[in-house]
């Protein structure tokens, strides 16, 4: 259950920065999770309701999660591909092995809507 | 945009952040990582299931180090002082950390493992520090520690496929040590099956078979923790 820690990281985070922007209220909060970061989004969702409920400038953030898809690139035919999951994926249109994530192990907030 | 007419609505901003969740957690085991290296210690974070045998293996090895190298250890659980005292048994320094309920270790726990060992160094330096982190194979390896070496262990009871099933402990690790292999005849664990799983998920990882009860496979490890310690600034 790392989500719980996770969250409190993210809620932190937020709520530091609104207090340096001086912000009233937090309206929503978009992060981007990427598909690959070993995170279960329910439970991230469930930890972040719980843990903003300790910062009153949080009472209605609208916690938004943007799911990264995971995707590679071709070192060698240059294509760039989805996959479904970490495990040793090949390139569809040449086989290799030879890749390179390109997205999918994001953990991060993009932005956040403040009312000042 | 409502500043004026009283009906109370502010104005809306959106703030571009773009930044690492796990940044807090990150910025402590960076200045955990400058810490170690201005004392010339390399450490070592293991990570592994409960009864993986973690502090088993540390005990061989201390017994096979602790004279050639000042060692330390941080012990991660969620209550007791048991294997700290198990490794104080054999001659090295070692703090014990309770999580109090959390399932992993985070930078700031070891900083503060950090200056309570330091407490009782009275001045002298590590050489290793081993933090064997608490008995989980998922969460820990989200948490940076500021470690030079992440090491996952996983016993042959626990079966040939979980690197499959805990691929970010394994991705994340450089090393990947199995343990208890003296137990090999009465399981259907099969090590080749075990590597292969391990490299589909970190190609560059490199694979030990250890029995801490038989020393097969120890004096392997030592010699890569001694490699290791040569790389370390």
């Amino acid at each position: 259950m790392h989500e719980l820690s996770i969250a409190t990281g993210i809620v932190d985070e937020i709520v530091r920065i609104a207090e340096e922007n001086r912000a009233k209220r937090v309206l929503a909060a978009n992060l981007r999770i990427g598909r690959g970061a070993g995170i279960v989004i329910d439970s991230l969702r469930f930890a972040l309701e719980v843990v903003k409920t300790a910062h009153p400038v949080l009472t209605s953030t609208e916690m938004r999660i943007d799911e990264v898809p995971l995707i590679y690139r071709c070192n060698d035919c240059g294509r760039e591909f989805e996959a479904d999951d970490l495990y040793l994926p090949r390139c569809p249109m040449c086989g290799s092995y030879n890749l390179r994530l390109v997205s999918g192990e994001e953990m991060d907030i993009k932005d956040i809507e403040i009312e000042v | 945009m409502c500043d004026t007419c009283g009906c109370g609505e502010g104005r809306r901003r959106t703030i571009e952040v773009n930044q690492d969740i796990l940044r807090a957690n990150r910025e402590i085991a960076l200045d955990n990582r400058r810490h170690l290296d201005s004392t010339g210690t390399i450490a070592i974070n293991l990570i592994g299931s409960p009864g993986s045998g973690k502090t088993t293996l540390l005990e061989r090895t201390i017994e096979r180090l602790g004279r050639r190298f000042r060692i330390g250890v941080l012990e991660g659980d969620i209550e007791t002082e048991i294997d700290a005292e198990r490794i104080r048994k054999k001659g090295a320094v070692a703090v014990q950390l309770t999580t109090g309920g959390a399932c992993h270790l985070e930078s700031s726990l070891i900083h503060r493992g950090l200056h309570e060992l330091e407490g009782r160094l009275d001045g002298r330096r590590l050489d290793i520090l081993f933090i064997e982190n608490v008995g989980n194979l998922v969460c820990p390896s989200f948490f940076e520690l500021g470690e030079h070496l992440r090491v996952v262990l996983v016993s042959v009871t626990e079966g040939a496929d979980k690197p499959l099933k805990y691929p970010k402990a394994f991705r994340t690790s450089s090393v990947f040590v199995i343990t208890k292999a003296d137990l090999i005849p009465y399981t259907d664990f099969d090590i080749k099956k075990a590597t292969e799983f391990a490299l589909s998920i970190n190609p560059s990882l490199e694979t030990i078979v250890t029995s801490s009860r038989t020393g097969d496979g120890i004096d392997e490890w030592v010699d890569l923790l001694i490699k290791a310690r040569k790389r370390t600034p």
